[in-house]
């Protein structure tokens, strides 16, 4: 082997004396991004995971229509426009014509996009009888616990460029979850002549799809490859190779961001992010994710059925102090459940001030002038809405020795602590939740309402029927202006009865080198490379 | 020769017997199902699972379960990853490729480097340059492999930016896997930029080869030193002296011959040695590797894929002990004549 090595080099050199290759282009037209994972699969319907989300969704696919978080509407897609009908029973999609799929080694597309790939995309996991339903798993999470798949009727093809979506039951949520990463669009084509080959698997591993970019390949922990869509119907994206490296150490990552081997990278350490921020030739980019964490409290168990001690509780910890503790300064104190992201959000306070005197004064009131004693359970695991639990709980412990509470701090194994989270075992638990799409009600129904009490996401246990009165109300309105209202009116009933206190909005960080730009973190799910662009002056 | 060569074989295929068992029976030892953890193939998929249960002899007794298991090894069907669902014997041979093409670059310039500098530590003897050179490499040697490495990422790629911290080459250059040996894919792609990947992928190289090099080039210049030394007491030498060769010859001709057998010897033990060292080295730099996939296994606890990674790391390491037994007997008949008398 080592006299081929030399071979090889003696070729090598002889080959560098005829015109010389600049290798510039190679670096100048590809980007690479140094992700945290391995993608699961390459198609985002079957997870939920936002490593997948983030290397598949808006690089492979597009959706019927996106959600424009800036401007807080949601923009045309694959579906030039839309109409609900039967009092938003029935919506109409009129598809786009000339969208083409990519054309890969193992695929070519004789026909463009039409109703029939809209029709196999949402049958795939409507439809329990489609040859693709038990396919790869055939557990589409997102489309369970949103409600998606209960909601969708049937979809009906009108002609090859409209859509008819039957729904169970109006529902103003349903174009949120339209536009989220998971209800991507998928080739027709591609999956019948998978199924004749008798090969259905290939069709999460292999991915076909309208996407900015075509996939290339994937080695497992090492590397995926992208490139440039060729055909692709909207702006072409700038770079040509796009290339994903797996690089699961933060260290590492941060490193190689350094050295200029990343040039952008997703989760860079908090703690190091000001060092981060000095190195002129690295910028960090943050956007609010839509995420809160919060102090549930158990309200089946006393004294937390006692609303005025859950009030007492909340004007008892120094949330300011937390944001800066734990978030470094990284993340925003909460206003109510609904983060800035949200359209629904209001900038008015709709959470309790930090006030001991006030708290001791209601603890009084409801009958403990003493105090009592307490459980905070704290998660054992950093989440994106919360870097560190454990500590968080100490600040909050030492805050209710303040007026009085003793409080012990509990963590248990994180999967243990979940299951024992939904059989309601704790006093109060330090926990959060993320949302999967724009609409506010992902952020109440999943986590407060009489459902979710009874499957045990629920973290407060509280089942109120007036509020969730109040969240059928919202769900059915389809004017903005009202539904804003609806859930400011929601957001007041929840801060009145407290079942639990908002903490903070973290944010979601992205870094990435000075020469690189156009990379999109949108608030609601995956990076996005289609406006991608390397600086053309910059020095290599 | 023969018989000393037969009985080396035999006794590498008794190894083998036993490794194979051993992988066998890890099969009922890890947790869960022993045809899951053999095959990568779950019982809720019970189409395929039934179809793997009868092949693998699973309706018979244990023995015909080793059968079967030992049928499938040798034709190459090694199960499915229970992660990715991939047949594993066909991903065996890049990764095979990556970690002998660092192992072989650390090899040789472990010899490179040490059998020089060993010699030159010997004839310059309780002198100055063999205190440094014996310090040097003594301190070398307790320098642990992981803390060498992360030691080099620092310097080399975050302070001096002279090479990159981890990978095979720039992602970027589309070189596409063939061998797993990045040299010999560059070689024999059809990229537009091979000279530049070239140099990409050289410039990957140098860090992991030297940081694995450094434990058997240590070794290996104390070993060449004792050898050395050895030599030049032996009566020959001197008669060499008496009769007035030079001290060239004396050391080209007479000494170095005979002091490479203990040095040769020895090699078969540094390539297990390396073999250690390349897991952590691979895991340390993002090399796509046998070490790294075998270490990530573990952690996936993908029991098809641990199997295959020990068995292959194993084999290899039991196959070039055998050819450096072998080659040790051939070159050196004192060697064979030793054996022989026992």
């Amino acid at each position: 082997m080592f006299k081929q090595l030399m071979v090889a080099s003696g070729t090598l050199l002889l080959a560098a004396c005829g015109p010389v290759q600049t290798d510039s282009e190679v670096y100048q037209d590809g980007l690479v991004y140094c992700s945290e994972g391995n993608p699961e699969i390459f198609n985002p319907q079957l997870v939920t995971s936002g490593t997948t989300v983030d290397a598949t969704s808006a690089q492979l696919y597009d959706r019927l229509l996106d959600y424009d978080a800036k401007q807080q509407q949601f923009v045309p897609a694959l579906a030039r426009g839309w109409q609900s009908f039967d009092d938003g029973r029935r919506y109409r999609f009129n598809l786009r014509k000339d969208v083409n799929f990519h054309h890969t080694d193992w695929f070519t597309p004789t026909r463009t996009f039409n109703a029939d790939d809209v029709l196999f995309s949402f049958q795939r996991w409507l439809n329990e009888q489609h040859p693709y339903y038990p396919v790869n798993g055939g557990r589409y999470p997102f489309f369970r616990s949103s409600g998606l798949i209960r909601l969708i009727e049937h979809v009906e093809k009108i002609d090859d460029y409209t859509v008819d979506f039957h729904l169970a039951q109006s529902d103003s949520s349903f174009l949120a979850n339209v536009a989220t990463d998971f209800a991507v669009i998928l080739s027709e084509e591609y999956g019948q002549q998978l199924i004749a080959a008798g090969n259905p698997e290939q069709i999460d591993r292999l991915p076909v799809g309208t996407g900015p970019f075509a996939f290339e390949l994937f080695r497992k922990d090492f590397v995926i490859r992208y490139s440039a869509h060729k055909d692709y119907w909207r702006e072409q994206p700038e770079i040509k190779t796009l290339v994903y490296v797996i690089t699961p150490n933060a260290n590492k990552r941060m490193l190689k961001l350094l050295t200029g081997e990343c040039d952008v990278i997703p989760y860079p350490l908090v703690n190091e992010l000001s060092q981060l921020d000095q190195d002129a030739q690295i910028e960090v980019g943050s956007s609010v994710s839509p995420n809160v964490s919060f102090w549930a409290f158990n309200t089946k168990q006393p004294p937390f059925d006692n609303v005025i001690v859950r009030r007492a509780l909340a004007h008892a910890i120094n949330r300011p102090a937390i944001i800066q503790t734990i978030y470094s300064g990284n993340a925003r104190l909460a206003t109510g459940m609904l983060p800035e992201t949200s359209w629904a959000y209001s900038p008015v306070q709709q959470t309790y001030p930090y006030d001991p005197a006030k708290a001791r004064e209601l603890l009084a009131e409801a009958g403990f002038p003493n105090g009592f004693s307490m459980d905070i359970w704290a998660m054992p695991v950093q989440r994106a809405y919360n870097p560190n639990a454990q500590r968080m709980a100490e600040l909050i412990q030492s805050d209710l020795a303040q007026v009085g509470v003793q409080a012990n701090i509990v963590s248990y194994e994180w999967n243990t602590f979940r299951q024992r989270l939904v059989e309601g075992e704790h006093d109060s638990v330090l926990i959060g939740w993320v949302a999967d799409n724009a609409d506010p009600d992902n952020f109440f129904r999943p986590t407060l309402s009489c459902a979710a009490a009874r499957s045990g996401n629920n973290r407060a246990q509280w089942c109120n029927p007036e509020f969730d009165r109040l969240l059928i109300e919202a769900i059915a309105e389809s004017d903005l202006d009202q539904r804003k209202h609806l859930y400011q009116a929601i957001e007041d009933f929840v801060m009145q009865q407290a079942p639990l206190v908002p903490i903070a909005n973290s944010l979601r960080f992205q870094a990435h080198r000075d020469d690189v730009e156009g990379v999109e973190l949108p608030p609601y799910g995956g990076i996005n490379f289609r406006y991608a662009r390397r600086i053309k002056d910059a020095p290599l | 020769m023969l018989r000393y060569s037969l009985r080396r074989i035999v006794l590498l295929i008794v190894t083998l017997w036993l490794l194979s068992l051993l992988i066998f029976s890890l099969n009922y030892w890890y947790p869960g199902n022993a045809v899951t953890n053999m095959t990568g193939i779950s019982a809720s998929n019970p189409l395929a699972y039934q179809e793997v249960y009868v092949a693998r002899g699973f309706e018979d007794g244990i023995v015909t379960q080793y059968g079967e298991f030992i049928r499938h090894l040798l034709q190459g069907d090694w199960g499915l990853s229970l992660v990715t669902q991939q047949p594993v014997f066909a991903e065996i041979k890049p990764l095979l490729g990556a970690t002998i093409e660092l192992g072989l670059l650390a090899m040789f310039l472990a010899m490179v480097l040490g059998i020089p500098l060993g010699v030159y530590a010997a004839v310059q003897q309780r002198g100055p340059m063999d205190r440094i050179v014996m310090g040097v490499s003594l301190s070398a040697y307790s320098i642990p492999v992981f803390w060498l490495a992360q030691l080099f990422i620092l310097l080399f790629a975050v302070k001096l930016g002279w090479s990159p911290i981890s990978g095979q080459i720039n992602p970027l250059y589309a070189i596409e896997t063939q061998t797993g040996s990045i040299l010999i894919d560059i070689w024999l792609s059809d990229s537009q930029f091979k000279t530049a990947a070239f140099y990409d992928a050289l410039n990957h190289l140098w860090v992991p080869v030297i940081v694995l090099a450094m434990m058997p080039l240590t070794m290996l210049i104390r070993i060449m030193r004792n050898a050395v030394l050895d030599v030049l007491q032996q009566n020959y030498i001197k008669a060499a002296r008496a009769r007035g060769l030079s001290d060239s010859t004396i050391m080209f001709r007479h000494t170095l011959p005979n002091a490479m057998q203990p040095v040769v010897r020895q090699l078969g033990l540094q390539f297990s040695v390396l073999m250690t060292n390349i897991v952590i080295t691979e895991v340390i730099f993002n090399w796509p590797g046998l070490g790294s996939w075998l270490v990530k296994s573990i952690y996936e606890r993908d029991f098809p894929v641990i199997q295959a990674g020990l068995l292959i790391l194993a084999s290899l390491i039991l196959l070039v002990n055998l050819f450096v037994d072998l080659l040790h007997a051939w070159r050196y008949p004192q060697v064979r004549k030793e054996i022989d008398a026992e």
